[in-house]
């Protein structure tokens, strides 16, 4: 009797308890995600929250969080780059933690999970492209340390077989390398680690070229671009930009030279962010943005762009009043896509703006949007 | 004058269930001089902590232990690392921790990193609710935790050695020395020293759950802790307390790019005198922060330094108008000289001078009513925070010889300097913070029954208005500001019941927490996402509670954890999940003459639920622990 009141009370405790606190917010259901705008959510870096969100080209509101949907499990980190190759997606996933970073390759229809490419040969993936049938390269920074010697080691590129959904080769690089844009046979890549080369791989050997110095024998593993590079784009004319401090650089891929760099603006105070080209690819967007000292350091900037012919950059007429957290332009809707974030605890919203920088709406999506992906 | 036997009161008001006899059961009859600090908080809620439980968390950090004893909301990093404590729907730095009187939160940070406090060694705990300080100072705007060593006069000596095996490699040591002299030439002398050691080592067999990563990390931790106290026959005493502590935590330590190391030290040292109504009390306390990343996170780690020289006088009187009547004023001040280092603040070098100049005052009016009135002011350098009272009082609506039923309620205001990091962070910091703002209404009912069962439920709403509340605002690229109004307001149901059966005693205790607490006022134009939001990381319910049996020296006993979803953003957009824990204690103790052999084996987590750490990350599951402590005793037991 006494340990039939013991087991009784106890039980009517662990029911009450397990109603009261095991009841979570209820999911929508699941739904294919063949076609629409993916917005990759970076979340807040130490949350490790980030996620994809589908939001579809006629509609105001987003489907959140759809890995977790579909595979009953997060992505354990900010989504920090996407792409396809063929049928199957790569989500690259960087975790506040050395060793728990990873790329997720899931079907890209259903957004269903089919491997798991994780440390030590994935660590701190950066950009991922494809570079031929079933193939991939991931850009990886490998571990960093702390600042001022933050990049420690090598970065390399992490090539990527689709068919069998594995690691194949790792590529040694230059440190902290970044941005990647496949030309022809040719893969370009850029640099956040101070050696400020613009690199190239041949996409079918793999191989680094290696470029003549001039003087004598003296080779180096790419053209100095003067300064670290993120994010490369290819225009109409087959020229690639990037952005190098506060210059944009214009490089001719197929003579592999510097043909322009273009100062943006004039304030020192600010910097060019966020490179995007538009569905013709015949105009850049940016971001231009700092920390106001003179207004108790609120950060302040706006969205600008410029033709691929352009001489000069002037910032004197602003596409839009409004400081971005990422950029992206949908040619099929011919609307540019940019990410607002209020704060990193809470959830972010998407501006769709025509080319010349008319509001079309704003969807909320989540923490963090910094990244696009339209199919 | 001015005995308080804050021991006996303890047991008399709360009849905790029997404790397995060990030198905890000894602490009953102590005696203290002067009233703790607390008592003045008539009105309030306050829970100390089951002695039993204690014993049997003796091998814990606060951070994994208090969980299961009071609806406390943690922030956890991950095992064995950074852990902070929110009572009543705030954060970290709203907690006062308070070692012996004093408060132990770091000033860098303002808060007490719950991981690196090991329950050993420790005598008595107890959980301040709501806004205490008026009585306790800066920071205790949510809740307090009080943490006190103290004297057992019986003469002998008692030496206890324990060794704890748990999952993933995780092991303690410990051993406490106790003795007390005789009374000689009308002095006594009572002296504890203990010493622990730990290595967490995490190794599970799994580096995921359910698709959350385990993050690999390690913790070694070490304490010491030295209480001298001497008395003499004319109720003198003098007091002597050092607690050192020394906390490793490392996350991915197989990693010698990615290593993270925080080391986190303290030193505290107090020295006090008390006679006849004035106690003087004199202590420096210093914490040592390092952290870094990498080859050189031991060599060249970033290093934040501080150190707190404090001096306190207080004097208290006791008057006895008529039967059943009685007033205690203490009258006090308090100096204290912080010395901050650190190598990410503007000047490197901050001092600055803190004052607090109080009186607290405690009035039994009648056999039913009891009231206090307190009035703190603080100085600061720089900048003083507003004046600060409260107002308490407990009427006993009935009593007779089994049951009695109290009504109480109080009014107290609460403020909490901004921490040196606030204020001198390079770059970010601002010096021109004002201090946030607490004004915590409190309505409470208490059901005590003591018969053949004793049972106890008591009852508090509550409502808290924090103004002031500071901020790291990104839209200004992280820097502090003044920028929220939180309001957090709840109710909370304690219950208590034990009943001897024959040989067989058992019992229950538990806690349930509702939990509002909301950002109030609107400081952009995305703010209106926010305002009325469920604050991140506190649960909306939340609840403990432990059954037992026990039979003879034997004790079986469960306790469970639970608490409903937290949201990890502002706009309450994410969440993780709600959890019920539930873990099993099994102790056992078998003596001969003078030595007793304890055996305690425990599960935690049994149904293995997954709980996530702050960084989504998957803290380790189910795992078991048995702890083996030899107890010497001088005098034959």
């Amino acid at each position: 009797m006494k340990t039939g009141y013991f087991i009784r009370q106890s039980s009517i405790l662990a029911a009450f308890s397990a109603t009261l606190f095991a009841c979570d917010p209820s999911n929508e259901a699941p739904q294919p995600y063949e076609r629409g705008v993916l917005v990759l959510n970076s979340g807040n870096f130490f949350d490790n929250n980030g996620s994809i969100s589908l939001l579809t080209r006629t509609s105001d509101t987003a489907s959140t969080n759809i890995f977790q949907r579909v595979n009953n499990r997060p992505l354990t980190g900010g989504a920090q780059g996407y792409a396809e190759v063929e049928d199957k997606g790569l989500i690259l996933v960087d975790n506040s933690s050395a060793g728990l970073d990873k790329v997720e390759i899931v079907d890209a229809r259903t957004f269903k999970s089919l491997a798991t490419l994780a440390a030590p040969d994935i660590e701190n993936p950066r950009a991922v492209v494809k570079v031929g049938a079933g193939k991939a390269y991931v850009t990886c920074w490998g571990t960093v340390g702390q600042f001022p010697n933050f990049f420690v080691n090598p970065g390399y590129i992490a090539v990527v077989d689709l068919t069998q959904n594995r690691i194949t080769k790792k590529i040694p690089l230059q440190k902290g390398v970044e941005g990647l844009a496949l030309v022809g046979n040719e893969v370009f890549i850029t640099g956040q680690g101070d050696e400020n080369l613009l690199q190239v791989v041949d996409s079918q050997t793999d191989a680094v070229r290696i470029f003549m110095t001039g003087a004598g024998s003296a080779t180096k593993s790419g053209i100095d671009l003067g300064g670290n590079a993120g994010t490369l784009t290819l225009d109409a004319n087959n020229k690639l930009w990037t952005l190098v401090g506060r210059e944009a650089v214009r490089i001719n891929p197929q003579t592999k030279t510097i043909e322009a760099r273009l100062p943006v603006g004039t304030d020192p105070r600010r910097s060019p962010g966020n490179l995007t080209l538009s569905g013709d690819r015949r105009t850049l967007f940016f971001t231009y943005t700092f920390y106001d000292a003179a207004d108790n350091y609120k950060q302040k900037g706006e969205l600008y762009a410029f033709g691929i012919n352009d001489t000069s950059i002037p910032t004197t007429k602003p596409v839009a009043r409004k400081v971005f957290s990422g950029l992206g332009f949908d040619a099929e809707s011919n609307l540019l896509y940019a990410g607002f974030t209020p704060s990193f605890k809470q959830a972010g919203y998407v501006f769709r703006y025509q080319s010349d920088g008319k509001l079309v709406d704003s969807v909320k999506v989540e923490v963090g949007p910094s990244g696009f992906y339209f199919k | 004058m001015g005995l308080g036997v804050s021991g006996k009161s303890f047991s008399q008001k709360n009849p905790g269930p029997p404790t397995p006899d060990s030198a905890i059961t000894h602490l009953r009859e102590v005696r203290v001089l002067g009233f703790a600090p607390e008592r003045f908080l008539t009105g309030q809620k306050s829970q100390p902590l089951d002695s039993a439980a204690t014993e049997q968390g003796r091998y814990q950090t606060l951070a994994d232990w208090l969980g299961t004893q009071a609806p406390v909301a943690f922030k956890s990093y991950g095992p064995g690392q950074v852990t902070t404590a929110g009572l009543r729907g705030t954060s970290g730095v709203h907690t006062a921790v308070l070692w012996n009187g004093v408060n132990i939160n770091s000033p860098a940070l303002g808060l007490t990193d719950f991981s690196t406090i090991a329950v050993a060694g420790l005598d008595r705990l107890s959980v301040q609710y709501g806004a205490a300080a008026s009585a306790l100072g800066s920071g205790a705007v949510g809740g307090s935790l009080l943490l006190q060593t103290l004297p057992d006069w019986t003469p002998g000596w008692h030496l206890s050695l324990g060794q704890r095996l748990g999952s993933f490699q995780n092991h303690q040591s410990q051993g406490v020395l106790r003795y007390t002299t005789a009374p000689k030439h009308g002095w006594q002398l009572s002296g504890k020293t203990a010493a622990y050691g730990s290595w967490q080592r995490n190794q599970t067999p799994y580096t995921q759950r359910r698709g959350y990563p385990v993050e690999p990390s390690e913790t070694q931790q070490r304490g010491f802790l030295q209480d001298i106290f001497l008395k003499n026959q004319r109720q003198q005493q003098v007091s002597l307390n050092l607690w050192l502590t020394d906390n490793r935590a490392t996350l991915a330590p197989a990693d010698p790019v990615g290593r993270e190391l925080l080391r986190t030290q303290a030193a505290r040292l107090l020295a006090g005198f008390e006679t006849k109504g004035f106690s003087v009390k004199t202590g420096f306390i210093r914490d040592v922060t390092d952290y870094g990343k990498g080859a050189t996170s031991e060599t060249n780690p970033s290093r934040t330094v501080t150190d707190r020289w404090l001096l306190r006088a207080e004097h208290e009187r006791t008057f006895t108008p008529g039967p059943n009547r009685q007033a205690t004023l203490r009258l006090g001040a308090e100096l204290t000289h912080f010395i901050a280092q650190v190598d990410e603040y503007t000047g490197r070098l901050i001092r600055e001078n803190r004052a607090d100049l109080y009186a607290l005052f405690r009035y039994r009016a009648s056999e039913r009513l009891l009231a206090s009135v307190n009035l703190r002011q603080a100085f600061v350098t720089g900048f003083n925070p507003p004046p600060t009272p409260s107002l308490g009082a407990e009427y006993r609506l009935i009593f007779t010889k089994k049951n009695s039923l109290s009504a109480k309620s109080s009014l107290a205001l609460s403020y909490r300097t901004p921490t040196l990091n606030e204020r001198y962070w390079k770059i970010l910091g601002n010096p021109g913070l004002r201090p946030e703002q607490g004004f915590n209404k409190e309505l409470g009912a208490v059901w005590q029954h003591t018969a053949r069962a004793t049972a106890s439920l008591e009852l508090t709403a509550f409502h808290n208005q924090i103004s002031n509340w500071t901020y790291w605002n990104p839209e200004r690229g992280y820097r502090v500001e003044n920028l929220q109004d939180v309001l957090a307001r709840g109710l909370e149901v304690t219950a208590r019941w034990q009943r001897p059966l024959g040989k067989t005693t058992p019992g229950f205790y538990g806690q349930y927490a509702l939990t509002r607490s909301t950002q109030q006022r609107p400081y952009d134009a995305y703010s209106s996402d926010i305002v009325g939001k469920q604050l991140p990381y506190i649960p909306r319910h939340s609840g403990t509670a432990t059954a037992y049996l026990q039979r003879g020296r034997s004790r079986f006993t469960g306790q469970l954890q639970a608490a409903s979803y937290r949201f990890v953003t502002f706009d309450n957009s994410q969440f993780q999940g709600g959890y019920v824990l539930v873990n099993l204690l099994v102790d056992t103790a078998l003596r001969l003459n003078r030595v007793e052999g304890r055996l305690s084996a425990q599960a935690f987590n049994v149904f293995d639920t997954l709980v996530l750490s702050v960084k989504s990350n998957a803290l380790p599951g189910r795992s078991f622990a048995v702890n083996l402590t030899f107890n010497l005793f001088s005098n034959p037991i």
